[in-house]
């Protein structure tokens, strides 16, 4: 019988399994910015320091000091020169971050969409879950999906130089790193966006956490006042990351110091979704 | 997948399909809302009454689980909402009044979506969208985004949704809200096929009688948070005074004589008289249960007869659930 022609009958399960909540919520995430032929500009344009850096990379492996004429640390195949590399994608993180994070929840919270969804068989931890996959999806896109694509490469084109560790020991490094900073700062951008209704202002608030942080840090650090760099918010995940990478610090900063605000910060992160993301609106 | 005429048993025991409500306390930070609520329902069409801030929508919210509860207060087909309100949703559909609406999505997509967050596998869901879709009327808009949907075709939306994981209840926020009348007694067919045809519980909270009238069989009335009433929407009133019309000729000042010695007001509307009769001082005006309507009948008959006035009506007039509705509200 025809769908429009049979009216209402119930459902018949059929064997296929069913995804978890977390992943339907993630995938749906993921799925729609990138339907957006803007967005898609802007991911291949994230793209295009790893070309430079893979270009460079082809240099200094089949030119010899050729590629120290362009800059030697964009030719740099160590863990330091990933974690740097990491580093200069922040512009595009902080970017891409806004525009696909600032609405994930204050959208839900401006439409009522958290009453739709706390109407279904799913928690707090999958909702929370899914969500922060979208962010970490994107994160991965400029940070880790790079690294892993440079690292083949440069493994590719000269395998005796580069050795295994490049192919192993860098990716798995760089694998941690991003899963525990993409994890810590798309639970920061949820919550940002969990204390408003607009994705407009939730924006305001993650630039003025990113960069002007960062402004902070750079100014007390001209000052002289490095302790104050430990305001810098993207900053203390480099400086943090520098503890798996082996490098020396990236800030005036004790990493230990740096890793211990960051989970402060994801703590705090944590405490606000608690509070904001319910199903019912509490006036008081 | 063609759908099914056997549905899924979503019920913990497998033959607990009612809703268990007792003496429910929830209060938001320190404003009480809900203040000792109990009730019992079996699966039919329900409505939910009350003036504006009466707890209706917290009560649906709290069999929804939606907000913390203590053990066993809510029990919905056999789970208690306090710890098992997550397995429990599965056999639940929810329609809020505000909102509920995702945007950038289309209609299939949006209800799709929610399909596979209530545990309906992704292929399954997507075939079960399109049906409900035509199922509601929306069946040609179904690519539109949401967002760019009518007021009334949202509503449908917000129906569909609630219905693409066939539930076993369905609780519906004024469902009618801001719709055109086309609209609203479309969206009431609709809930009367699933209640009375589908085999669906359904919660109706509306502010509208007369869309309780048209589809439930039983009211909850709510006040201040308390439960004043369950009734069936068809038992007529438990008042002792109850109105009668009469109609007829002879002696009308013996009549009128007589039925103010039974203690009745009569008030002359065109070619009838409405007679108010206290059945509480009538013989066998009192039941165990209520009022016997036919001892008040019968007395009327016995006035008429004493009196020489020819009857050529007796009956009792109809009570609207307005008139109950704020006959509780109101006392």
């Amino acid at each position: 019988m025809p769908v429009y022609d049979r009216g209402y009958t119930h459902w018949e399960p059929s064997p296929r399994q069913a995804r978890p909540a977390w992943w339907i919520i993630a995938k749906r995430g993921i799925t729609e910015p990138l339907k957006k032929r803007w967005l898609l500009v802007l991911l291949l344009a994230a793209w295009v320091p790893a070309i430079v850096k893979a270009v460079t990379i082809y240099l200094k492996l089949k030119a010899g000091n050729l590629a120290d004429l362009l800059g030697g640390g964009w030719a740099s195949i160590d863990p330091g020169g990933f974690l740097a590399f990491m580093e200069g994608q922040r512009f595009f993180v902080f970017v891409l971050l806004a525009i696909v994070g600032a609405g994930l929840v204050a959208t839900d919270r401006r439409d009522n969409g958290l009453s739709l969804y706390f109407s279904r068989p799913l928690g707090l931890k999958a909702y929370i879950g899914g969500k922060s996959a979208i962010i970490m999806f994107f994160y991965f896109m400029v940070t880790l999906f790079p690294v892993y694509a440079l690292c083949v490469f440069a493994y590719l084109i000269a395998p005796e130089a580069t050795g295994l560790d490049l192919l192993l020991l860098t990716p798995l490094r760089a694998t941690a790193y991003c899963l525990l900073a993409g994890a810590s700062i798309s639970l920061v951008l949820l919550a940002f966006s969990s204390l408003g209704k607009r994705s407009i202002f939730v924006m305001v608030w993650w630039a003025i956490m990113v960069m002007g942080t960062e402004t902070i840090g750079a100014i007390a650090e001209g000052l002289g006042e490095n302790s104050v760099q430990v305001a810098n918010f993207l900053g203390q995940y480099h400086n943090a990351g520098s503890l798996l990478f082996s490098t020396p610090a990236r800030l005036e900063v004790d990493p230990w110091v740096s890793l211990a605000t960051l989970l402060l910060w994801t703590a705090g992160a944590i405490w606000i979704l608690r509070r904001q993301i319910r199903p019912v609106e509490v006036v008081s | 997948m063609e759908g099914s005429d056997i549905k899924v048993n979503r019920s913990k025991t497998g033959t607990e399909f009612g809703i268990e409500v007792s003496q429910l306390d929830f209060a938001y930070r320190t404003e009480p809302v809900l203040k000792g609520v109990g009730f019992r329902l079996d699966k039919g069409a329900v409505g939910l009454l009350g003036p504006n801030g009466s707890g209706k929508t917290t009560l649906l919210r709290c069999l929804l689980g939606q907000v913390p509860l203590k053990g066993d207060q809510v029990k919905v087909l056999g789970w208690d909402m306090a710890r098992q309100a997550r397995t429990a949703r599965a056999g639940l559909g929810w329609m809020p009044e505000t909102g509920g609406i995702i945007p950038n999505l289309s209609g299939v997509g949006l209800v799709a979506y929610m399909g596979e967050l209530s545990g309906m596998p992704g292929r399954d869901a997507m075939q079960r969208a399109h049906e409900v879709l035509h199922y509601v009327g929306l069946g040609d808009e179904r690519y539109r985004p949401c967002d760019k949907y009518s007021q009334g075709m949202k509503q449908r939306l917000k129906l569909a949704q609630a219905l693409v994981h066939d539930p076993e209840w369905i609780f519906l926020d004024e469902p009618t809200s801001g719709l055109d009348p086309r609209g609203r007694v479309s969206i009431l067919e609709l809930i009367r096929d699933l209640a009375r045809n589908k085999g669906l519980g359904v919660i109706l909270s509306t502010h509208l009688l007369a869309d309780v009238e048209s589809v439930c069989q039983e009211i909850l009335v709510l006040r201040n948070g308390k439960l004043l009433a369950q009734e069936q929407v068809a038992a007529g009133s438990r008042e002792p005074r109850q109105v009668f019309e009469v109609e007829g000729f002879g002696d009308d000042p013996a009549f009128r004589a007589g039925l103010a010695a039974l203690g009745a007001t009569v008030v002359d509307d065109k070619r009838l008289m409405l007679v108010t009769l206290d059945l509480a001082q009538v013989v066998g005006g009192t039941t165990g249960g209520g009022y016997d309507t036919a001892a008040g009948v019968k007395a009327i008959l016995g006035v008429a007869a004493a009196s020489d006035y020819a009857l050529r009506r007796v009956r009792r007039r109809p009570v609207t659930l307005a008139e109950e509705f704020y006959r509780m509200v109101e006392a």
